[in-house]
């Protein structure tokens, strides 16, 4: 089974981070907006979202409610935290570092 | 807040568990189904639709153990699944569980017990306070500073008010008092002490006071201070005891103070009853005064900030003086400070050390032993793990619950041990040196059980970490394809070869350690102690000083008592001797001058062992007479002075020429200055202990030289309390306040004499025997194990024409080949460390080719033997089974 990479997870919990960021989502929800974001790259093995959500549920950023939901039954819905937001920050300040300092290899190159 | 949420989280996935479970499932479910929906929407069939969503989702077991890992608590859970499932999986393989705790229980067992010995002697702190201050003070002849002798009251007390290092110093001295009144006379263990003694052990008295500065002056009133054993014993906790007198040795002494039972200087000292001033002492008071006695031990106390070193450059320069201001009697001789621990144990560290590392390499083996079941186990569980891998546990969550059987095996193994320990320790009080029974009790207690717990942490890790690695690194689709034979069959049989060649060349090393302490043993106990011990008694009786004060009345008691001894029926020929060979109390030795030899230059003296003895004394120990003549009734106090001498002291000291009719000066101080007729030559005795080579001897007629009592020696076919009970008899009928102490056949006091070489011996010896017991377990589950391995190449063999024969020979080659391999790297390791022990041995030396031998055979026949069981299976394969087998 093909396991994301850490680079690769570590921009899923940012991807996650970014997409509740602007509404409450449940992880079907989550999911299809990813994939319609990025264009079919996590078409595959969407499960592997689940052990990102939990992580970040589990480490505080993310906290969750079932409820009723777009689907016709209740879902767990992700909503982000206060320190969640913090931390989308940070971490979207240490992708930028990282993809301008990519971009500057790759330019130089 | 974050903080508080997380805990909150994990407390809950804790406790409701089935709960978050069953949400995730519904989570995963619904994502599912929506992917289900879709493909539906797209114009697929329920089915197609179905499984495409699972496709698309991934792998669902593996996702739920991801989230579930997530989850921190879930170690706990874990813990408690793998506690619970390892249990199962112990009690489904009863003979391997046996075997390996028994196996661990032997290891852990075995260290634990002396670990609680070197606990006792080595590791337990001194009741006193700041015990490291404390130092011991010798006198010892310059030329040879381990010949520790005790200090003259004069330097002591010199040294006492004249030294800059110590803040307190004090003597002591021991020897055995008759106390009388109050019941039966009995004997008491004086300690004769200066008074600074109590302040400087920070002493603090039961009831009254401890002796006062003003106690040690001369001319003091009598004072003693009693212990709380003798208090109870002895007054019946008399709480009015305190200002009444005792009588000791018939000289009347008040009681001033009550010591509690805990009070015990040197520490763990087996008795002690009554502490007075040296002074004041019936016997040695008057040696006081005597600055050529070395009478007292010294103890002091450093001050703070003064280091051991500083304290030895004061007393060798100290000693430098007296050595010129007294050089009578300090010519030649220095101070040496000893630490107070060092001077107690020290000469018990290295053999214990030693049985120390031999404890830990049975230990060691222990551990090969279990890796080598859990190998075998874990290649036939094989297929099980590559399942539950495959089902989406890591490796690391697998390894942890191979670990948690591994602890619980280890954990079982422990408790065994720590039983088995208990039973040990108890079973060795027997055997234990006299020093370490004095240092402290042996016992199973807090720190050694933390010791034990120790272990078993570490043996789980050292056995299970190997194989669990093993087991879970094989290549899965093999595993899962092949069966579970297959499995880490490469990696594992390596393996376990290896630790059954470490096992037998580990077992060797014990073997030949334990095989050359067990033939010193043999060699010392066959040794010819100069006498016959066989079916003779001794016991000893002291006379009090007040009572009987003359060497006339010493003789009349000695003579009357061994004319009684011969009319007892029963008895054959009896002796007196001051003192017997293997005295507890050791051996009194005397510098001695030869008239007519040029007189010694300074500082260097010639000793010798002194015994007074009855005429009677070297026919009764059949001790041989090689030239002159024995004693006789005729060398009485009006007759000119004798002495006969011993085989070693005329061929050292009269080199090719007759010592019978030389002439020599010595003698019991305070005459010490006899000069004494040689008359006879006898053979050489061993006086001090078996395992020691005899010294020069001198032997004086009791008659010329009386002491306040002596030591009886009996040879009787009687068993020994029967002649005890009349010795006792006998004495009493002389005198009924006299106490007759120290009965003992001298077989016995031969085998005491040598109780430190026994102990040794005993538990090498014990470990050797375990060890072998642990190789053949070992090589046996290797062999039986690689032969079932085999048992389809053993069929095509017998198919393709191999007898029987043939197979077996096969099988028990493989298993002679580790053997001699493994005995091969332990005759070089033997080699390497059996020089240590080198010093424990007697007359045999550390590469001894007999004992090296003798193991050698023994451990290849074992091994062959263990490893003949599984090649008679081997042999009876049938081919057609075999073949299709697998």
């Amino acid at each position: 089974m093909p396991k994301p990479s850490d680079l690769l997870q570590g921009t899923l919990d940012l991807l996650i981070l970014k997409t509740i960021a602007r509404k409450p989502l449940h992880g079907w929800g989550i999911a299809k907006r990813i994939q319609i974001l990025s264009g079919e790259t996590l078409s595959v093995g969407q499960g592997s979202l689940y052990p990102a959500l939990h992580r970040l549920e589990n480490q505080g950023w993310i906290c969750a409610e079932w409820e009723e939901s777009d689907l016709g039954r209740s879902a767990k819905v992700y909503s982000l935290t206060r320190e969640g937001r913090k931390q989308l920050e940070r971490e979207l300040k240490s992708w930028d570092r990282l993809s301008s300092a990519v971009h500057l290899l790759i330019q130089n190159a | 807040m974050r903080i508080i949420r997380i805990v909150k989280r994990r407390v809950h996935a804790l406790l409701h568990r089935s709960s978050a479970d069953a949400e995730l499932q519904r989570e995963i479910e619904i994502h599912i189904q929506q992917l289900t929906n879709e493909a539906i929407a797209g114009g697929m069939t329920d089915a197609e639709a179905r499984s495409m969503a699972v496709r698309e989702f991934g792998p669902v077991s593996q996702i739920k153990e991801e989230c579930r890992e997530t989850r921190r608590v879930s170690w706990i859970q874990d813990l408690a699944q793998d506690v619970h499932y390892g249990i199962r999986m112990l009690r489904e393989s009863p003979g391997f569980t046996a075997v390996g705790v028994l196996t661990l229980a032997l290891g852990i067992g075995a260290n634990t017990a002396i670990y609680s010995i070197v606990d006792a002697v080595l590791l337990r702190a001194f009741p006193y306070s700041d015990p490291s201050q404390l130092v011991l003070m010798f006198n010892v002849p310059v030329k040879r500073p381990d010949a520790l002798s005790s200090i003259s009251y004069r330097d002591f007390t010199e040294c006492r008010s004249h030294n800059t290092v110590f803040s307190e110093m004090a003597g002591n001295a021991f020897h055995d008092l008759t106390l009388t009144g109050a019941g039966e006379p009995s004997i008491v263990n004086t300690a004769d002490v200066t008074p600074e003694i109590f302040s400087l052990l920070n002493a603090q008295p039961l009831a009254g006071r401890t002796l006062l500065p003003e106690d040690g002056k001369p001319g003091a009133a009598a004072v003693a201070v009693l212990s709380e054993n003798l208090w109870r014993s002895r007054f019946g906790s008399n709480p009015n005891l305190i200002g009444q007198s005792i009588a000791l040795d018939m000289r009347s002494f008040t009681v001033v103070g009550i010591l509690p039972a805990s009070f015990r200087y040197p520490d763990g000292a087996p008795r002690q009853d009554v502490w007075i001033s040296v002074m004041q002492d019936p016997l040695f008071g008057p040696l006081t005064s005597k600055p050529g006695v070395r009478l007292l031990g010294v103890i002091g106390r450093l001050k703070p900030g003064v280091s051991l070193a500083n304290a030895q450059a004061e007393m060798d320069a100290m000693g430098a003086r007296f050595a010129q201001t007294y050089s009578a009697e300090d010519a030649g001789v220095t101070i040496r400070v000893r630490p107070y621990r060092e001077a107690v144990v020290g000469n018990l560290k290295p053999a214990l050390m030693i049985l120390l590392s031999a404890v830990g390499l049975v230990l060691l083996m222990a551990c090969a032993n279990v890796a080598n079941l859990l190998l075998a186990q874990a290649t036939s569980r094989g297929r099980e793990i590559a399942v539950r891998i495959a089902l989406g546990a890591s490796r690391a969550r697998i390894i942890r619950q191979l670990l948690t059987e591994n602890a619980l095996l280890a954990f079982l193994g422990g408790v065994a041990g720590v039983l088995l320990a208990t039973w040990a320790v108890q079973g060795l009080q027997r055997f234990l040196p006299a020093e370490v029974a004095q240092i402290g009790s042996v016992h199973v207690g807090g720190p050694v059980l933390a010791f034990a717990l120790l272990l078993c942490c570490t043996a789980a890790l050292t056995f299970g970490l190997a194989p669990a690695l093993i087991a879970t690194s094989s290549n899965l689709q093999t595993t899962i394809k092949e069966g579970s034979e297959r499995a880490g069959r490469r990696g594992g049989q390596h393996l376990r070869s290896f630790l059954a060649v470490t096992e037998i060349s580990i077992a060797m090393v014990l073997l030949v350690a334990g095989g050359l302490l067990i033939r010193s043993f043999a060699l010392v106990t066959a040794v010819n102690p100069g006498f016959d011990a066989s079916s003779a008694t001794r016991a000893e009786v002291s006379l009090p000083r007040f009572q009987y004060s003359s060497p006339r009345q010493w003789t009349a008691f000695s003579n009357e008592l061994l004319s009684r001894l011969h009319a007892q029926p029963g008895f054959g020929d009896s002796a007196l001797a001051a003192p017997l060979p293997m005295d507890r109390q050791g051996q009194a030795s005397f510098a001695f001058s030869i008239v007519g030899d040029p007189p010694l230059p300074p500082g260097k003296s010639t000793t010798a062992d002194y015994q007074t003895v009855s005429p009677d004394y070297f026919r009764v120990m059949r001790i041989p007479l090689l030239r002159g003549r024995f004693f006789s009734e005729q060398d009485s106090p009006s007759n000119p002075d004798v002495a006969i001498i011993s085989e070693t002291l005329a061929r050292r000291y009269f080199p090719n020429q007759d010592a019978i009719g030389r002439q020599m000066r010595f003698g019991f101080p305070p005459d010490s200055n006899v000069q004494r007729q040689i008359v006879g030559v006898v053979g050489d005795v061993r006086d001090v202990a078996l395992s020691q080579q005899p010294g020069p001897m001198m032997y004086v007629p009791f008659a010329q030289a009386p002491l306040y009592g002596g030591e009886v020696v009996v040879r009787s076919p009687l068993n020994a309390s029967s002649v005890a009970a009349a010795i006792r008899h006998e004495v009493n009928a002389i005198d009924k306040a006299l106490p007759v102490t120290d009965i003992e056949s001298f077989p016995d006091a031969l085998g005491q004499s040598i109780s430190r070489e026994r102990f040794r011996t005993f538990l090498l010896g014990s470990f050797g025997a375990i060890a072998l017991v642990l190789a053949a377990v070992g090589i046996f589950g290797v062999i039986s194990y690689s032969a079932s391995q085999r048992t389809n190449e053993i069929g095509i063999r017998m198919a393709v024409g191999a007898q029987r024969r043939d197979v077996l020979h096969l099988i028990l080659g493989q298993g002679a080949r580790l053997a001699l391999l493994g005995m091969g790297i332990g005759v070089v390791l033997a080699i390497l460390v059996t020089r240590w022990i080198a010093s424990l041995l007697y007359t045999i030396s550390a590469t001894d080719p007999l004992t090296f031998g003798a193991v050698a055979v023994i451990l290849l026949g074992v091994a062959v033997t263990a490893c003949y069981i599984p090649a008679r299976r081997a042999m009876r394969v049938d081919p057609m089974v075999a073949l299709r087998h697998q």
